[in-house]
Order: structure tokens, then C-alpha cells, then sequence
């Protein structure tokens, strides 16, 4: 099977304090690290264990700046055979505009594929919403939060989707189709820095966002980047350490859980 | 007539509850709403909406992205186009929202948690909840809205009368992608849902040779580990301790979460809790907005200071 995976470099904003500026037309991301989206990791983990059993080939594809040369580096050295990255300056915040700008792609380059693999969603901007919208556009059936491919045949695949509270849901979908993986479906295998070294010697192709720009419009508008409305929020405990802990235990005697 | 089409979310004869969420934005919006439904008995107050449309299909067939467009397309033929399509931003929400969104070319937003309606505009999580975008359709026509739960429920309401109800026949079953059956997950020992206390261990642990200290602790406090969807992936915890809508949804008297940011995913599954202690050290980590008491410091470092206050 030859699988095209969309991968995506994303700031790993969770430890980091964020700032708006501009008067919210933007946040600074200037000093946060960026790093491979944690759901794109586990997709082109899965594709390269497909592509191990059933032969082919894994493209993985990314749509962003330079800098997302990276994630295309760490894919190879993961396995995939070949790394495209569309190029551009702009941050496409809709949905709609990335996925008709891959559609695009896919159909000007004539990128030949049996499986599309997305990742669920991309940490930053928590869509959700590229798979759906380009298997709909190219006409695929479509299976999101994808745990589980159960068996590949030639034709079709059976595939596990999570729904919520531990239930799943197994479907069958023909061949071709794009699937969004989900967290968890396997274990993704260590990338070392050596590795990433040696993949960097496999040619990458770039192409330029502008030769794809058919219909590619934005459909919704980013207004403004504000901070969450705060609630009452924690009581925040303070002081040394130790007296903290102590507090903390007094807290869960209080609470009845500990003597 | 302007209207909003609320569709519905069912799994195995359950109207899932954050379908009013989907309808309290309609009554927020001034819109409207029609609720569309499989056929069944699903006990749902039928006042909280002003029109229902029950499709005579399976649930199954229902909920499939590419049975759902066209029942869509049907209902458009027959009422014109709705301002707004309206899914609830779950596993089957947001897949259904986006393969409509693509396949009619609308606009789309999910995880769509607040609403200003002067501005009309829709508030976004993004970067995990630490920061939120306002968005908005760009042009005029319909657009497509997932819901996050727990948003809009309170303004769900009773319209005092029975809304009228039509019926969708004949929705041909698409065969590129099937139901076969629903898997369940395997039953354990442990069951966290009957713990008292818990002690919650997110990625912030960094590893999984962390494991073992966060266990002793746990048994010195007589406390149960639970964790939250990271820990669980990387196999550090069992499937069967991890806490959130994908997981199990508890409410112990304690909950002590260390190195958890408190995505909405995670907070689904805990903010009922009586007692929520939240330990991170990240001050501005959204998890301290929903607990009661929170320490900003490194966790490993409070680990270590309670076994020894606790080993005397
Ligand atoms: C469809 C779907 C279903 C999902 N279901 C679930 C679910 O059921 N349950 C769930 O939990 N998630 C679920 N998620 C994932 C969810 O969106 C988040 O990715 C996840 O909850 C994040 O887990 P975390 O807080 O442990 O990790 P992170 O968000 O990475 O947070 C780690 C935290 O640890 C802190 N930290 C790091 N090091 C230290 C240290 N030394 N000391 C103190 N603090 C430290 C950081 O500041 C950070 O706040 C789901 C996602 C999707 C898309
Ligand atoms: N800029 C991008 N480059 C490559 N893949 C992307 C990009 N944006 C989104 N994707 C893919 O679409 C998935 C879902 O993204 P989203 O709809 O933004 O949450 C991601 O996991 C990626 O696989």
C-alpha cells in the first residue's frame, strides 16, 4: 500500500506562558519550542508498520514554513521513503483553506496513494477538522479516531474507532480512503538525533504554496487571540515545601481520605 | 424561514446529554432549532426544540459521515439551507461536521465553547485552553458549528408547546464505509470509579521509571492511581485507569492530579469531584481554574517531600 501522512510542526505550548500581542492579533510563540504534532507521530508510526508488513511506500507531507523541514526529517528517519514539504509564509488557520490547498496538491503532483493517514488533530489549533474535509473533497470514505487497522485487504480495510468511555466501533471502508489516527493506536518508535542526522541526506522535495491556490479562500476569520475568561480558580498554597505538603495532608484529612 | 439544524448524537439508544449544549446555542443565537434524529425511543423533551426531523435509519447508519451528508442534502431540498448546522464536538461530532463541512463546502468551527452575540462571534480553545480565538464565518450562508460540552446547556429552553414533527424515509446506505459491531472495553480489577481518592498522574511525570515512586506514594496515602490520556498511550498506566471522555468519568472525594494541564478532554472526566487538588508547574495550567487548591512546583520534588513527611 503506498500511504501519503500529513504531518505537522507545532509549538509545544504546554509548559510554556503565553503572550498575546498586537492588541490581540497575535501570540508569541517567539521562544517556545516547536516539535512534531503528538497525533502526526503516531499516524506515520502506523503507516510505516503498514507499509513493513504490506510493501509500498510512505509520503509524508507537510504544509508550513522552512522549518517544517523537520517533521519531514523525523518522518523519514521513522521510515517513510519520501518527504514533500508545500511551502509557505502564510499560518492557514482554517481548516477549509489547508485541506483544499493539499487536495490541490495531490491532484497537480498526481501523488499516487491507496490510504491518507491525518493525525486527529493538531495540538495547536485543536481543529479536528483537515482528514474530514479533504476525504470529502476528494470523494473517500472517511474513518476518524482511527485506535486500530484490524486487517488490510486489497479492497478494503477493517479499522477500530474510539468513541467515548472505552467503547469502540469497528468499520469496515474501502480502499481508497483517509483515516485520522488517534493517540495510542501503537507505541511510535525512538527517533535519535543520529537518525534524524541521516535522514536529512534523503532528499526532500519542496513545493511552493502559491501553485495550489485554487479556491483556496478563508472561510472563517481569526477576529482576535484572547486569554479564557478565569473563574474562581484554586486556592493556591504557598510558602516552603514542606509546609505546603503538610498543609496538603491536613487538606485530605479533612476531606475524610486520609487519618 | 431561518432555522438551525441541531444534529443529533445517539449511541445505542442514548440521547447523549451535550445535545443540549447544541440546542442552548440555537436558543443563545435567537434561532430556531430543529433537531434531527434517527427514529427510535429516545425520550428526549421535545420542547427544548421547535422542529424535529426523525430519519427512518439505524443509528449506525446515522451517525456514518457518508450517510449523514445525505441526509443532509435531503432535508436542504426540502427546508432551504439553515444558517447554521450544529454537531456536538465528539468523536462522532466533530467527524460528521468535518466531512459535511468539506463535502458542501461550508465554513467550520469546532470546539466552539462561548458565543458573543453582539460581536457574533465564537470562541475557540486553542494551544490546550491557554489561549482563546474569536472566530467567525467569514461570509454570509450556512456554516457548520461543533459544540464544546458543557457550554451552552443552561440556555436550553422549553418552548411550552410540541414542535411539529416530519419524518426522512429512504436514505440510501452508502457501502464505502460500513458498521460491523461495537467493541467494548475489556473489563479489570481496578475499578477507579468506586475509588474515594485518587491520585491522578499526567505527562508531566516524564517518564515511566517515575512510576514506581508515584506508586508508593500512593500506597502510603492509601490513595488509587488514575491518569490522564499521554500516560495511558505511552503504556506507563493501564487503559483501564485512565480518567476522561475517552476514558472513565469519576467523581472521588479526592482528586490529586499531578503534572496534568487540564485539557477539556481530562476535565470532562473529574471536574465533578468533590475535592480537586491540582499540582503543576505551570501557573498559568488550566487545571487551576477548576480545582479547589492548587501547588505550583515541581512534582517529583512534592513526591519526594510527602514520602518523607508520611515515612516519619
Ligand atoms: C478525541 C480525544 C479524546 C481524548 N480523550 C482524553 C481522555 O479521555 N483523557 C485525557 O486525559 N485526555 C484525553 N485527550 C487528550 C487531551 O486533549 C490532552 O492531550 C491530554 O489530556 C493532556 O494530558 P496531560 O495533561 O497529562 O499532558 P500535557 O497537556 O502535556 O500536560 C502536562 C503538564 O505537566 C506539567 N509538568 C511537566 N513537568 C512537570 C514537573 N516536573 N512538575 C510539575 N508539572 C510539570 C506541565 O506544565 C503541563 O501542564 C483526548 C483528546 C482527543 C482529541
Ligand atoms: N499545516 C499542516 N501540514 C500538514 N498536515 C496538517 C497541517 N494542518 C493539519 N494537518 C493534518 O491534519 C490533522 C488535523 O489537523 P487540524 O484539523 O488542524 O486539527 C493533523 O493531525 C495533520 O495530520
Amino acid at each position: 500500500m503506498n500511504l501519503i501522512v500529513f504531518t505537522k510542526r507545532v509549538p509545544a505550548t504546554q509548559e510554556e506562558e503565553l503572550r498575546i500581542t498586537d492588541e490581540g492579533k497575535a501570540v508569541d510563540l517567539s521562544k517556545v519550542p516547536f516539535k512534531v504534532n503528538d497525533w502526526d507521530n503516531y499516524s506515520i508510526e502506523e503507516a510505516v508498520r503498514v507499509v513493513e508488513k504490506s510493501g509500498g511506500a510512505v509520503t509524508a507531507v507537510s504544509v508550513g514554513d522552512a522549518e517544517s523541514d523537520e517533521v519531514l526529517r523525523r518522518s523519514i528517519a521513522m521510515g517513510a521513503k519520501d518527504g514533500f514539504l508545500i511551502e509557505t509564509g502564510d499560518v492557514l488557520h482554517d481548516p477549509n483553506a489547508r485541506a483544499t490547498l493539499m487536495q490541490n496538491f495531490l491532484k497537480k503532483e498526481n501523488v499516487p496513494f491507496d490510504a491518507i493517514f491525518t493525525g486527529v488533530q493538531s495540538e495547536d489549533d485543536q481543529f479536528g477538522a483537515v482528514g474530514g474535509i479533504l476525504a470529502a473533497k476528494l470523494g473517500l470514505p472517511f474513518v476518524s479516531m482511527v485506535i486500530g487497522i484490524d486487517a488490510y485487504e486489497s479492497d478494503h480495510l477493517i479499522v477500530r474507532r474510539e468513541l467515548e468511555g472505552g467503547l469502540q466501533e469497528r468499520v469496515k471502508v474501502m480502499l481508497p480512503c483517509v483515516l485520522s489516527i488517534q493517540t495510542g493506536i501503537n507505541e511510535p518508535r525512538y527517533v535519535s538525533i543520529m537518525g534524524v542526522r541521516k535522514a536529512s541526506k534523503v532528499e526532500r522535495k519542496v513545493f511552493k504554496a502559491a501553485d495550489y491556490q485554487e479556491n483556496v479562500v478563508n472561510k472563517i476569520e481569526a477576529v482576535k487571540w484572547v486569554y479564557p475568561p478565569k473563574k474562581a480558580g484554586a486556592t493556591i498554597l504557598s510558602g516552603e515545601l514542606d509546609g505546603m505538603c503538610k498543609e496538603l495532608l491536613g487538606i485530605l484529612k479533612e476531606k475524610g481520605v486520609y487519618q | 424561514m431561518s432555522y438551525v439544524l441541531v444534529v443529533a448524537e445517539v449511541r445505542r439508544g442514548i440521547f447523549e446529554e451535550r445535545n443540549l449544549d447544541s440546542i442552548g446555542l440555537c436558543t443563545l443565537l435567537g434561532k430556531d432549532a430543529i433537531l434531527l434524529i434517527p427514529e427510535g425511543d429516545y425520550g428526549i423533551n421535545e420542547q427544548l426544540v421547535n422542529g424535529l426531523v426523525r430519519v427512518k435509519t439505524e443509528e449506525t447508519l446515522f451517525l456514518n459521515p457518508l450517510n449523514m451528508v445525505n441526509i443532509l442534502e435531503k432535508i436542504m431540498a426540502a427546508r432551504g439551507k439553515p444558517d447554521m448546522i450544529v454537531f456536538t464536538n465528539s468523536a462522532s461530532g466533530i467527524e460528521l461536521a468535518s466531512y459535511a463541512a468539506g463535502y458542501f463546502n461550508l465554513p467550520v468551527i469546532t470546539d466552539v465553547n462561548g458565543y458573543d452575540k453582539e460581536r457574533g462571534i465564537f470562541f475557540k480553545s486553542y494551544y490546550s485552553d491557554k489561549i482563546f480565538g474569536e472566530f467567525r464565518p467569514s461570509g454570509e450562508g450556512t456554516f457548520i458549528i461543533t459544540v464544546r460540552s458543557g457550554s451552552f446547556k443552561e440556555n436550553a429552553a422549553e418552548k411550552g408547546s410540541a414542535p411539529p414533527a416530519e419524518a426522512i424515509e429512504d436514505v440510501a446506505a452508502n457501502t464505502a464505509r460500513t458498521f460491523v459491531e461495537y467493541v467494548e472495553e475489556e473489563k479489570t480489577d481496578v475499578d477507579i470509579t468506586k475509588a474515594e481518592f485518587l491520585l491522578s498522574l499526567g505527562r508531566g511525570i516524564g517518564n515511566k521509571d517515575e512510576i514506581p515512586d508515584y506508586e508508593e506514594l500512593a500506597g502510603l496515602l492509601k490513595a488509587v492511581i488514575s491518569g490522564s490520556r499521554p500516560v495511558i498511550d505511552k503504556l506507563w498506566l493501564p487503559k483501564a485507569r485512565q480518567v476522561g471522555t475517552s476514558g472513565k468519568t469519576v467523581k472521588p472525594k479526592v482528586y490529586l492530579a499531578m503534572g496534568i494541564s487540564g485539557a477539556f478532554q481530562h476535565i470532562a472526566g473529574m471536574k465533578d469531584s468533590s475535592c480537586i487538588i491540582a499540582v503543576n508547574k505551570d501557573p498559568e495550567a488550566p487545571i487551576f481554574q477548576y480545582a479547589h487548591y492548587g501547588i505550583i512546583a515541581d512534582i517529583h520534588k512534592v513526591r519526594d517531600a510527602l514520602k518523607g513527611i508520611l515515612k516519619g
